[in-house]
């Protein structure tokens, strides 16, 4: 599970290629399109920011959204990443 | 409309130091003298860039044997390829690991044979494992991904747990598990490294132990080898469809084993652009549709998914390379597939072995 502490960033050998229109996720023997809300997330995955300052940052930016359907997103869509060794924390 | 190949895989040279006995590069190795120049190379990678192509994976032979490595993976690197090197880590020093770093190399995959190191350095025909293990120190030294490799069959198989155990204390970000396949140099030694059905049965436990164990910290790569599937892989993701090969020579081929299929004339990267082979290439055309199927392929509900296999393997067993895939169940050679397997000896050599048991690849690439 990802604490409210964690700082999730993009693993070791995990970067950003394809195009500025179709960016895609590169990992080894792996590439994934990332978009819309995913993309928003693995933006502020930078290693700085705690994932409680990302769900906070998604809930100002989705306006009006759920706040608790947001982290339970954002913590599922990471946890899959982290297993598969493309987001560490 | 035919899709772009996702990945290049480009074999540099085939010379090495090592002498594996399961070699998957062709028997036929291309001459040092013939390899591709830095600067083809070149080309090929902006070509393979601006035709969408995201990885370039660099293998071999032995690629640190190009001693204009740092180049390439520079100018792989220029073109936004992500760039992975496939390698024994041979004659690698800490320098030169640091410099192909700093040319951009994004991941690193590193071959293990066996956790014990006078049983690695036997299966390899040359002393190696000492260094890999430093290596794999250095490795970590950086900010790229790492990748162990351990290629299995019925030598080390029964070692596997306690190899995993010592994989895992190199702290790689993925472990690869590749059973053995039966092309090239493998072939020949198929009777020494076929596995048993009970080995492969307790593999595949230690496996989905150690992928419970590792779970977030190691990802787990295995596949189930295919002699002892009921389906056959779909190879390559299919023929002509997810990957080109360049050779050292410069010759495009669908895959890194499909020269053995005769009558098939390679292209060659010199001579035409790499979007023309991949498009009209005959070589890459032969088995991309379903027209050259035969029964019971061609009414197979299978054949989208796994294309009637391997079509190396088909002319490998059957003698035929538009049959079906004699590993496949459904194929009516299975049968002699299946006795192979069945007839596997069940001996585990040990080093010193007389060398009747299998036979090393003798100074591969040399000339």
């Amino acid at each position: 599970m990802i604490a409210e502490t964690s700082k999730p960033a993009l693993a070791v050998g995990c970067r950003w290629g394809g195009s500025q229109e179709d960016p895609m996720l590169l990992f080894p023997e792996g590439a994934m399109k990332v978009q819309g809300t995913g993309l928003a997330i693995l933006e502020l995955c930078d290693g700085q920011r705690t994932f409680l300052d990302i769900v906070e940052e998604l809930h100002r930016r989705y306006f009006g959204s759920d706040a608790q359907r947001i982290r339970e997103d954002a913590a599922k869509f990471l946890e899959q990443l982290h297993e598969k060794r493309i987001v560490d924390y | 409309m035919l899709a772009n190949p996702l990945a290049l895989i480009a074999e540099i040279t085939h010379r090495c130091p090592l002498h594996c006995v399961y070699c998957s590069n062709p028997l036929e190795l291309a001459a040092a003298s013939s390899e591709l120049k830095t600067e083809d190379w070149r080309c090929v990678f902006a070509e393979a860039a601006k035709m969408g192509i995201l990885h370039l994976h660099l293998t071999g032979g032995e690629p640190l044997a190009r001693t204009d490595l740092e180049e390439l993976i520079a100018s792989a690197h220029q073109a936004r390829l992500y760039t992975n090197l496939i390698t024994s880590g041979v004659g690698l020093s800490r320098e030169r690991l640091a410099r192909l770093v700093q040319a951009g190399l994004d991941h690193i995959q590193l071959s293990f044979q066996d956790s014990h190191p006078d049983r690695a350095d036997w299966i390899a025909g040359t002393k190696s494992h000492a260094h890999k293990v430093e290596l794999a120190g250095w490795i970590r030294e950086h900010r790229i991904a790492f990748t162990a490799n351990l290629v299995v069959h019925r030598q080390n198989l029964d070692d596997l747990e306690a190899t995993l155990k010592f994989l895992e204390t190199l702290r790689p970000d993925r472990i690869e598990i590749a059973h053995t396949q039966y092309y090239g140099w493998a072939l020949e030694n198929r009777a020494a490294l076929m596995p048993t059905a009970a080995q492969l049965e307790k593999a595949l436990a230690v496996v989905a132990a150690a992928e419970v164990r590792l779970k977030g910290s190691v990802r787990i790569d295995s596949v189930v080898p295919d002699y002892h599937a009921q389906f056959p892989k779909a190879c390559m993701g299919g023929w002509g469809r997810r990957l080109m090969l360049i050779n050292p020579a410069g010759q495009a081929l669908p895959c890194h084993a499909a020269g053995v299929i005769p009558g098939l004339v390679f292209d060659n990267v010199k001579e035409r652009s790499l979007q023309s082979i991949w498009n009209e290439s005959a070589a890459f055309q032969k088995f991309r549709s379903e027209s050259w199927m035969q029964e019971p392929c061609r009414t197979c509900e299978r054949r989208t998914e796994d294309f009637g296999g391997c079509r190396c393997q088909a002319f490998l067993l059957a003698g035929d390379a538009a049959a079906t895939d004699p590993v496949c169940s459904l194929s009516p050679r299975h049968d002699s597939v299946l006795r192979t397997v069945c007839q596997a000896p069940e001996d585990i050599v040990s080093p010193g072995s007389p060398a009747k048991s299998w036979k090393y690849r003798p100074n591969p690439g040399r000339g």
